[in-house]
Protein backbone atom coordinates (compact mmCIF):
# COMPACT_ATOMS: atom_id res chain seq x y z
CA UNK A 1 0.00 0.00 0.00
CA UNK A 2 1.16 3.47 -0.75
CA UNK A 3 -0.51 5.99 1.52
CA UNK A 4 1.19 9.14 0.22
CA UNK A 5 0.17 8.55 -3.32
CA UNK A 6 -3.23 10.20 -3.48
CA UNK A 7 -5.46 9.31 -6.36
CA UNK A 8 -7.53 11.68 -8.47
CA UNK A 9 -10.91 10.83 -9.89
CA UNK A 10 -9.44 10.78 -13.39
CA UNK A 11 -6.67 8.42 -12.35
CA UNK A 12 -9.14 6.09 -10.67
CA UNK A 13 -11.36 5.95 -13.72
CA UNK A 14 -8.43 5.48 -16.04
CA UNK A 15 -7.21 2.53 -13.98
CA UNK A 16 -10.72 1.10 -13.92
CA UNK A 17 -10.88 1.26 -17.70
CA UNK A 18 -7.53 -0.48 -17.91
CA UNK A 19 -8.55 -3.25 -15.53
CA UNK A 20 -11.90 -3.73 -17.22
CA UNK A 21 -10.24 -3.78 -20.59
CA UNK A 22 -12.34 -0.96 -22.02
CA UNK A 23 -9.44 1.28 -22.97
CA UNK A 24 -8.78 2.28 -26.60
CA UNK A 25 -5.57 0.79 -28.02
CA UNK A 26 -3.62 4.03 -28.14
CA UNK A 27 -4.38 4.92 -24.53
CA UNK A 28 -3.64 1.39 -23.49
CA UNK A 29 -0.17 1.55 -25.04
CA UNK A 30 0.54 4.80 -23.21
CA UNK A 31 -0.80 3.35 -20.00
CA UNK A 32 1.36 0.26 -20.27
CA UNK A 33 4.36 2.36 -21.12
CA UNK A 34 3.85 4.36 -17.95
CA UNK A 35 3.44 1.12 -15.99
CA UNK A 36 6.88 0.07 -17.24
CA UNK A 37 8.69 3.30 -16.58
CA UNK A 38 7.00 4.86 -13.56
CA UNK A 39 7.40 2.98 -10.31
CA UNK A 40 4.96 5.12 -8.31
CA UNK A 41 2.34 4.69 -10.99
CA UNK A 42 2.87 0.94 -10.94
CA UNK A 43 2.34 0.90 -7.19
CA UNK A 44 -0.77 3.01 -7.52
CA UNK A 45 -2.29 0.67 -10.10
CA UNK A 46 -1.46 -2.35 -7.99
CA UNK A 47 -2.98 -0.62 -5.00
CA UNK A 48 -6.26 0.09 -6.80
CA UNK A 49 -6.35 -3.44 -8.20
CA UNK A 50 -6.01 -4.96 -4.75
CA UNK A 51 -8.59 -2.59 -3.32
CA UNK A 52 -11.16 -3.33 -6.01
CA UNK A 53 -10.64 -7.07 -5.60
CA UNK A 54 -11.27 -6.49 -1.90
CA UNK A 55 -14.53 -4.70 -2.73
CA UNK A 56 -15.61 -7.53 -5.00
CA UNK A 57 -14.61 -10.21 -2.48
CA UNK A 58 -16.48 -8.49 0.32
CA UNK A 59 -19.56 -8.17 -1.90
CA UNK A 60 -19.32 -11.83 -2.83
CA UNK A 61 -18.94 -12.73 0.84
CA UNK A 62 -22.21 -11.01 1.66
CA UNK A 63 -23.90 -12.94 -1.16
CA UNK A 64 -22.56 -16.27 0.12
CA UNK A 65 -24.86 -16.07 3.13
CA UNK A 66 -27.80 -15.94 0.79
CA UNK A 67 -26.46 -18.83 -1.33
CA UNK A 68 -26.09 -20.85 1.83
CA UNK A 69 -29.55 -20.09 3.15
CA UNK A 70 -31.17 -20.91 -0.15
CA UNK A 71 -29.39 -24.23 -0.33
CA UNK A 72 -31.02 -25.68 2.77
CA UNK A 73 -34.62 -24.52 2.91
CA UNK A 74 -35.26 -23.14 6.37
CA UNK A 75 -38.31 -24.92 7.68
CA UNK A 76 -38.93 -23.29 10.99
CA UNK A 77 -41.83 -21.05 11.99
CA UNK A 78 -42.82 -20.10 8.45
CA UNK A 79 -43.47 -23.67 7.53
CA UNK A 80 -45.59 -24.55 10.54
CA UNK A 81 -47.56 -21.32 10.13
CA UNK A 82 -48.39 -22.06 6.55
CA UNK A 83 -49.51 -25.58 7.35
CA UNK A 84 -51.86 -24.06 9.92
CA UNK A 85 -53.41 -21.90 7.27
CA UNK A 86 -54.10 -24.98 5.20
CA UNK A 87 -56.57 -26.32 7.73
CA UNK A 88 -59.62 -24.27 6.64
CA UNK A 89 -59.31 -25.47 3.05
CA UNK A 90 -59.35 -29.04 4.23
CA UNK A 91 -62.73 -28.39 5.81
CA UNK A 92 -64.18 -27.40 2.45
CA UNK A 93 -66.64 -30.09 1.28
CA UNK A 94 -65.10 -32.32 -1.40
CA UNK A 95 -67.91 -31.61 -3.87
CA UNK A 96 -67.15 -27.94 -3.93
CA UNK A 97 -63.51 -28.80 -4.41
CA UNK A 98 -64.43 -30.81 -7.47
CA UNK A 99 -66.32 -27.88 -8.95
CA UNK A 100 -63.48 -25.58 -8.11
CA UNK A 101 -61.01 -27.88 -9.79
CA UNK A 102 -63.21 -28.10 -12.85
CA UNK A 103 -63.57 -24.33 -12.91
CA UNK A 104 -59.84 -23.94 -12.51
CA UNK A 105 -59.22 -26.25 -15.44
CA UNK A 106 -61.65 -24.31 -17.62
CA UNK A 107 -60.00 -21.08 -16.62
CA UNK A 108 -56.60 -22.58 -17.23
CA UNK A 109 -57.55 -23.78 -20.71
CA UNK A 110 -59.16 -20.41 -21.40
CA UNK A 111 -56.05 -18.67 -20.21
CA UNK A 112 -53.96 -20.92 -22.37
CA UNK A 113 -56.04 -20.10 -25.40
CA UNK A 114 -55.95 -16.41 -24.62
CA UNK A 115 -52.24 -16.56 -24.00
CA UNK A 116 -51.55 -17.39 -27.62
CA UNK A 117 -53.18 -14.12 -28.58
CA UNK A 118 -51.92 -11.86 -25.86
CA UNK A 119 -48.89 -9.66 -26.08
CA UNK A 120 -45.39 -10.64 -25.01
CA UNK A 121 -45.57 -8.62 -21.80
CA UNK A 122 -48.79 -10.32 -20.71
CA UNK A 123 -47.30 -13.69 -21.44
CA UNK A 124 -44.13 -12.97 -19.55
CA UNK A 125 -46.07 -11.56 -16.64
CA UNK A 126 -48.30 -14.60 -16.44
CA UNK A 127 -45.31 -16.88 -16.68
CA UNK A 128 -43.32 -15.17 -13.96
CA UNK A 129 -45.79 -13.78 -11.52
CA UNK A 130 -46.07 -15.78 -8.32
CA UNK A 131 -47.42 -14.04 -5.23
CA UNK A 132 -44.93 -13.51 -2.43
CA UNK A 133 -45.26 -16.57 -0.16
CA UNK A 134 -45.99 -14.36 2.84
CA UNK A 135 -44.16 -13.60 6.05
CA UNK A 136 -46.30 -14.31 9.05
CA UNK A 137 -43.89 -14.34 11.96
CA UNK A 138 -41.73 -11.26 12.08
CA UNK A 139 -44.15 -8.50 13.06
CA UNK A 140 -43.85 -6.50 16.22
CA UNK A 141 -45.97 -7.35 19.23
CA UNK A 142 -48.83 -4.79 19.41
CA UNK A 143 -50.46 -4.99 15.99
CA UNK A 144 -49.26 -8.53 15.53
CA UNK A 145 -52.61 -10.21 15.69
CA UNK A 146 -54.40 -8.05 13.13
CA UNK A 147 -51.49 -8.20 10.74
CA UNK A 148 -51.18 -11.94 11.04
CA UNK A 149 -54.90 -12.45 10.75
CA UNK A 150 -54.86 -10.68 7.38
CA UNK A 151 -51.76 -12.65 6.40
CA UNK A 152 -53.81 -15.84 6.76
CA UNK A 153 -56.28 -14.46 4.22
CA UNK A 154 -53.44 -13.38 2.00
CA UNK A 155 -51.90 -16.83 2.02
CA UNK A 156 -55.23 -18.39 1.09
CA UNK A 157 -55.47 -16.11 -1.89
CA UNK A 158 -58.19 -13.93 -0.35
CA UNK A 159 -56.39 -10.78 -1.36
CA UNK A 160 -59.35 -8.42 -1.10
CA UNK A 161 -60.03 -9.42 2.49
CA UNK A 162 -56.37 -9.18 3.37
CA UNK A 163 -56.15 -5.73 1.80
CA UNK A 164 -59.20 -4.44 3.65
CA UNK A 165 -57.85 -5.72 6.98
CA UNK A 166 -54.41 -4.30 6.37
CA UNK A 167 -55.92 -1.00 5.33
CA UNK A 168 -57.18 -0.50 8.87
CA UNK A 169 -53.59 -0.78 10.11
CA UNK A 170 -52.18 1.70 7.63
CA UNK A 171 -52.93 4.89 9.55
CA UNK A 172 -51.38 3.60 12.77
CA UNK A 173 -48.37 2.09 11.05
CA UNK A 174 -47.42 4.73 8.55
CA UNK A 175 -43.78 3.80 8.64
CA UNK A 176 -44.12 0.04 8.53
CA UNK A 177 -42.30 -1.14 5.42
CA UNK A 178 -43.55 -4.70 5.79
CA UNK A 179 -47.17 -3.59 5.77
CA UNK A 180 -46.69 -1.36 2.74
CA UNK A 181 -44.83 -4.10 0.93
CA UNK A 182 -47.61 -6.61 1.43
CA UNK A 183 -50.27 -4.06 0.51
CA UNK A 184 -48.46 -3.62 -2.79
CA UNK A 185 -47.94 -7.30 -3.38
CA UNK A 186 -51.54 -8.16 -2.45
CA UNK A 187 -52.88 -5.57 -4.85
CA UNK A 188 -50.72 -6.99 -7.60
CA UNK A 189 -51.85 -10.54 -6.81
CA UNK A 190 -55.40 -9.21 -6.92
CA UNK A 191 -54.78 -7.96 -10.44
CA UNK A 192 -54.62 -4.29 -9.55
CA UNK A 193 -51.21 -3.24 -10.80
CA UNK A 194 -51.87 0.51 -10.51
CA UNK A 195 -52.46 0.35 -6.76
CA UNK A 196 -49.52 -2.03 -6.44
CA UNK A 197 -47.28 0.48 -8.16
CA UNK A 198 -48.48 3.21 -5.77
CA UNK A 199 -47.43 1.25 -2.71
CA UNK A 200 -44.25 -0.32 -4.04
CA UNK A 201 -43.00 2.84 -5.73
CA UNK A 202 -43.10 4.72 -2.42
CA UNK A 203 -41.20 1.91 -0.77
CA UNK A 204 -38.34 1.98 -3.25
CA UNK A 205 -37.93 5.68 -2.56
CA UNK A 206 -37.53 4.86 1.09
CA UNK A 207 -33.84 4.11 1.63
CA UNK A 208 -33.95 1.51 4.39
CA UNK A 209 -36.42 -1.08 3.28
CA UNK A 210 -35.87 -4.63 4.38
CA UNK A 211 -37.55 -6.04 1.26
CA UNK A 212 -35.58 -3.95 -1.18
CA UNK A 213 -34.83 -6.63 -3.74
CA UNK A 214 -38.31 -8.11 -3.56
CA UNK A 215 -39.92 -4.69 -3.78
CA UNK A 216 -37.96 -3.90 -6.93
CA UNK A 217 -38.89 -7.29 -8.38
CA UNK A 218 -42.63 -6.94 -7.81
CA UNK A 219 -42.54 -3.33 -8.91
CA UNK A 220 -40.89 -4.48 -12.12
CA UNK A 221 -43.63 -7.09 -12.55
CA UNK A 222 -46.33 -4.51 -11.88
CA UNK A 223 -44.89 -2.26 -14.59
CA UNK A 224 -44.70 -5.23 -16.90
CA UNK A 225 -48.37 -5.90 -16.31
CA UNK A 226 -49.07 -2.24 -16.99
CA UNK A 227 -47.21 -2.75 -20.28
CA UNK A 228 -44.53 -0.26 -19.29
CA UNK A 229 -41.49 -2.25 -20.37
CA UNK A 230 -38.97 0.50 -19.77
CA UNK A 231 -39.77 0.94 -16.09
CA UNK A 232 -40.16 -2.82 -15.70
CA UNK A 233 -36.60 -3.30 -16.92
CA UNK A 234 -35.30 -0.53 -14.71
CA UNK A 235 -36.59 -2.09 -11.51
CA UNK A 236 -35.86 -5.67 -12.50
CA UNK A 237 -32.27 -4.66 -13.13
CA UNK A 238 -31.98 -3.40 -9.61
CA UNK A 239 -33.72 -6.31 -7.99
CA UNK A 240 -30.77 -8.72 -8.39
CA UNK A 241 -32.95 -11.68 -7.51
CA UNK A 242 -32.58 -14.75 -9.66
CA UNK A 243 -36.16 -14.54 -10.84
CA UNK A 244 -35.66 -10.92 -11.84
CA UNK A 245 -32.57 -11.76 -13.85
CA UNK A 246 -34.36 -14.63 -15.54
CA UNK A 247 -37.29 -12.44 -16.49
CA UNK A 248 -35.00 -9.66 -17.60
CA UNK A 249 -33.12 -11.90 -19.95
CA UNK A 250 -36.39 -13.10 -21.47
CA UNK A 251 -37.56 -9.51 -21.82
CA UNK A 252 -34.38 -8.61 -23.63
CA UNK A 253 -34.69 -11.49 -26.05
CA UNK B 1 -12.17 -34.62 -27.89
CA UNK B 2 -14.34 -35.11 -24.84
CA UNK B 3 -11.68 -33.79 -22.58
CA UNK B 4 -11.14 -30.69 -24.68
CA UNK B 5 -14.84 -29.94 -24.53
CA UNK B 6 -14.86 -30.31 -20.77
CA UNK B 7 -11.93 -28.02 -20.30
CA UNK B 8 -13.71 -25.53 -22.51
CA UNK B 9 -16.70 -25.80 -20.17
CA UNK B 10 -14.41 -25.07 -17.26
CA UNK B 11 -13.02 -22.06 -19.05
CA UNK B 12 -16.55 -20.80 -19.61
CA UNK B 13 -17.26 -21.18 -15.91
CA UNK B 14 -14.05 -19.37 -15.09
CA UNK B 15 -14.83 -16.40 -17.29
CA UNK B 16 -18.33 -16.29 -15.80
CA UNK B 17 -16.77 -16.18 -12.33
CA UNK B 18 -14.46 -13.39 -13.40
CA UNK B 19 -17.52 -11.45 -14.55
CA UNK B 20 -19.21 -12.12 -11.16
CA UNK B 21 -22.05 -14.08 -12.74
CA UNK B 22 -24.33 -14.58 -9.79
CA UNK B 23 -26.03 -17.72 -11.08
CA UNK B 24 -22.75 -19.47 -11.83
CA UNK B 25 -21.26 -18.49 -8.47
CA UNK B 26 -24.34 -19.70 -6.68
CA UNK B 27 -24.42 -23.03 -8.45
CA UNK B 28 -20.73 -23.62 -7.85
CA UNK B 29 -21.19 -22.75 -4.19
CA UNK B 30 -24.22 -24.95 -3.66
CA UNK B 31 -23.00 -27.93 -5.69
CA UNK B 32 -19.75 -28.27 -3.79
CA UNK B 33 -20.69 -27.50 -0.22
CA UNK B 34 -21.91 -30.92 0.88
CA UNK B 35 -18.63 -32.64 0.20
CA UNK B 36 -16.66 -30.13 2.24
CA UNK B 37 -19.19 -30.37 5.03
CA UNK B 38 -18.86 -34.14 5.15
CA UNK B 39 -15.07 -33.83 5.31
CA UNK B 40 -15.11 -31.29 8.14
CA UNK B 41 -17.76 -33.10 10.16
CA UNK B 42 -15.74 -36.30 9.90
CA UNK B 43 -12.71 -34.44 11.15
CA UNK B 44 -13.95 -33.01 14.43
CA UNK B 45 -15.64 -29.96 12.98
CA UNK B 46 -19.11 -28.56 13.53
CA UNK B 47 -21.67 -27.35 10.97
CA UNK B 48 -20.90 -23.66 11.57
CA UNK B 49 -17.18 -24.39 11.22
CA UNK B 50 -17.86 -26.23 7.98
CA UNK B 51 -19.77 -23.26 6.65
CA UNK B 52 -17.12 -20.70 7.67
CA UNK B 53 -14.25 -22.75 6.31
CA UNK B 54 -16.06 -23.37 3.06
CA UNK B 55 -16.88 -19.70 2.61
CA UNK B 56 -13.27 -18.72 3.25
CA UNK B 57 -12.17 -21.28 0.71
CA UNK B 58 -14.74 -20.07 -1.79
CA UNK B 59 -13.49 -16.48 -1.49
CA UNK B 60 -9.87 -17.65 -1.82
CA UNK B 61 -10.77 -19.59 -4.96
CA UNK B 62 -12.56 -16.55 -6.35
CA UNK B 63 -9.59 -14.29 -5.68
CA UNK B 64 -7.16 -16.68 -7.28
CA UNK B 65 -9.33 -16.97 -10.36
CA UNK B 66 -9.54 -13.18 -10.58
CA UNK B 67 -5.76 -12.97 -10.30
CA UNK B 68 -5.33 -15.60 -13.05
CA UNK B 69 -3.66 -18.00 -10.65
CA UNK B 70 -5.76 -20.97 -11.63
CA UNK B 71 -5.81 -22.93 -14.90
CA UNK B 72 -8.08 -25.95 -15.28
CA UNK B 73 -6.43 -29.20 -16.31
CA UNK B 74 -9.39 -31.57 -16.34
CA UNK B 75 -13.16 -31.60 -16.30
CA UNK B 76 -13.63 -31.18 -12.56
CA UNK B 77 -10.51 -29.19 -11.83
CA UNK B 78 -12.26 -26.19 -10.37
CA UNK B 79 -14.44 -28.29 -8.08
CA UNK B 80 -11.37 -30.18 -6.92
CA UNK B 81 -9.48 -26.94 -6.40
CA UNK B 82 -12.23 -25.54 -4.20
CA UNK B 83 -12.39 -28.74 -2.19
CA UNK B 84 -8.68 -28.80 -1.69
CA UNK B 85 -8.48 -25.21 -0.50
CA UNK B 86 -11.20 -25.96 2.04
CA UNK B 87 -9.47 -29.14 3.12
CA UNK B 88 -6.15 -27.34 3.56
CA UNK B 89 -7.77 -24.57 5.53
CA UNK B 90 -9.38 -27.05 7.87
CA UNK B 91 -6.21 -29.10 8.24
CA UNK B 92 -4.28 -25.91 9.05
CA UNK B 93 -6.85 -25.04 11.64
CA UNK B 94 -6.60 -28.46 13.27
CA UNK B 95 -2.84 -28.08 13.48
CA UNK B 96 -3.01 -24.53 14.79
CA UNK B 97 -2.30 -23.61 18.40
CA UNK B 98 -5.79 -22.12 18.61
CA UNK B 99 -7.26 -25.56 18.08
CA UNK B 100 -4.78 -27.49 20.19
CA UNK B 101 -5.46 -25.33 23.21
CA UNK B 102 -9.05 -26.44 23.21
CA UNK B 103 -8.56 -30.04 22.25
CA UNK B 104 -6.79 -33.06 23.63
CA UNK B 105 -5.75 -34.36 20.30
CA UNK B 106 -2.10 -35.29 20.00
CA UNK B 107 0.24 -34.34 17.20
CA UNK B 108 0.38 -36.51 14.13
CA UNK B 109 -3.27 -37.51 13.93
CA UNK B 110 -4.68 -38.69 10.63
CA UNK B 111 -6.95 -36.58 8.51
CA UNK B 112 -9.78 -38.80 7.39
CA UNK B 113 -10.53 -38.38 3.75
CA UNK B 114 -11.87 -41.05 1.44
CA UNK B 115 -11.19 -39.07 -1.66
CA UNK B 116 -7.61 -39.85 -2.53
CA UNK B 117 -7.88 -39.20 -6.23
CA UNK B 118 -7.73 -35.46 -6.02
CA UNK B 119 -5.54 -33.48 -8.31
CA UNK B 120 -2.91 -31.75 -6.24
CA UNK B 121 -2.68 -28.01 -6.60
CA UNK B 122 0.06 -25.71 -5.61
CA UNK B 123 -1.55 -23.65 -2.91
CA UNK B 124 1.61 -22.06 -1.58
CA UNK B 125 0.63 -18.57 -2.66
CA UNK B 126 -2.81 -18.90 -1.28
CA UNK B 127 -2.18 -17.41 2.15
CA UNK B 128 -0.82 -14.09 0.90
CA UNK B 129 -3.92 -11.98 0.54
CA UNK B 130 -3.42 -8.21 0.66
CA UNK B 131 -6.97 -7.80 -0.60
CA UNK B 132 -8.26 -9.17 2.70
CA UNK B 133 -7.23 -5.88 4.30
CA UNK B 134 -9.43 -4.10 1.78
CA UNK B 135 -12.24 -6.58 2.46
CA UNK B 136 -12.00 -5.83 6.14
CA UNK B 137 -11.95 -2.08 5.47
CA UNK B 138 -14.94 -2.37 3.16
CA UNK B 139 -17.01 -3.70 6.04
CA UNK B 140 -16.28 -0.52 7.98
CA UNK B 141 -17.73 1.74 5.28
CA UNK B 142 -21.17 3.27 5.67
CA UNK B 143 -24.05 1.33 4.20
CA UNK B 144 -24.53 3.74 1.29
CA UNK B 145 -20.91 3.47 0.17
CA UNK B 146 -21.02 -0.30 0.54
CA UNK B 147 -24.12 -0.57 -1.58
CA UNK B 148 -22.84 1.80 -4.24
CA UNK B 149 -19.46 0.11 -4.53
CA UNK B 150 -21.04 -3.33 -4.59
CA UNK B 151 -23.47 -2.36 -7.34
CA UNK B 152 -20.75 -0.74 -9.44
CA UNK B 153 -17.78 -3.06 -8.97
CA UNK B 154 -19.40 -6.38 -8.16
CA UNK B 155 -22.68 -6.28 -10.03
CA UNK B 156 -21.06 -4.26 -12.82
CA UNK B 157 -24.00 -1.92 -13.20
CA UNK B 158 -23.40 1.25 -15.18
CA UNK B 159 -23.39 4.67 -13.55
CA UNK B 160 -26.56 5.38 -15.46
CA UNK B 161 -28.37 2.43 -13.91
CA UNK B 162 -27.05 3.36 -10.49
CA UNK B 163 -28.19 6.95 -10.91
CA UNK B 164 -31.70 5.75 -11.78
CA UNK B 165 -31.98 3.46 -8.83
CA UNK B 166 -30.42 5.71 -6.20
CA UNK B 167 -32.49 8.49 -7.70
CA UNK B 168 -29.55 10.85 -8.14
CA UNK B 169 -27.89 12.40 -11.17
CA UNK B 170 -25.26 10.46 -13.08
CA UNK B 171 -22.56 12.99 -12.22
CA UNK B 172 -23.41 12.75 -8.57
CA UNK B 173 -23.26 8.94 -8.72
CA UNK B 174 -19.81 9.25 -10.26
CA UNK B 175 -18.62 11.64 -7.54
CA UNK B 176 -20.09 9.52 -4.79
CA UNK B 177 -18.31 6.46 -6.11
CA UNK B 178 -15.00 8.34 -6.11
CA UNK B 179 -15.53 9.63 -2.57
CA UNK B 180 -16.38 6.13 -1.35
CA UNK B 181 -13.19 4.79 -2.90
CA UNK B 182 -11.21 7.55 -1.19
CA UNK B 183 -12.79 6.61 2.13
CA UNK B 184 -11.87 3.00 1.54
CA UNK B 185 -8.28 3.92 0.70
CA UNK B 186 -8.00 5.89 3.90
CA UNK B 187 -9.31 2.95 5.86
CA UNK B 188 -6.85 0.58 4.21
CA UNK B 189 -3.86 2.83 4.74
CA UNK B 190 -4.58 5.81 7.02
CA UNK B 191 -2.34 8.81 6.38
Amino acid sequence: MNPDNNITQEQLEQIERYLQDTMPDEQRRQFEHQLQSDKDFRLLVEDVKVMLLGVESASLKSNLEQFHDEMVPVRTLNESESSKTDIPTKKTPPKILKYLTAAAIVIFIGAFWLESRSSTTDRLYAKHFKPDPGLPTTMGATQNFKFYDAMVNYKQGEYEIAISKWETLLSSEQKNDTLHYFMGVAHLADGNEKKAIDYLQKLTENGSNSFKKETAYYLGLAYLKADNVEDAKKYLTFSETESAQQLLSELND
Amino acid sequence: MRETKQIEDQLTVISAIKANDNLVLKKLYQDNYKKVEVFILKNNGSMPQAKDTYQEAFIAMYQNIKANKFTPTNESALQGYLYQIAKNKWTDFLRSSRYKKTSQMADGFLIKDEDTHMTEFDLSEEEYNPQNLAMEAFNHLGSECKKLLEVFYFQKKTLREIALVFDIGEASARNKKYRCIQKLRNLVSPN
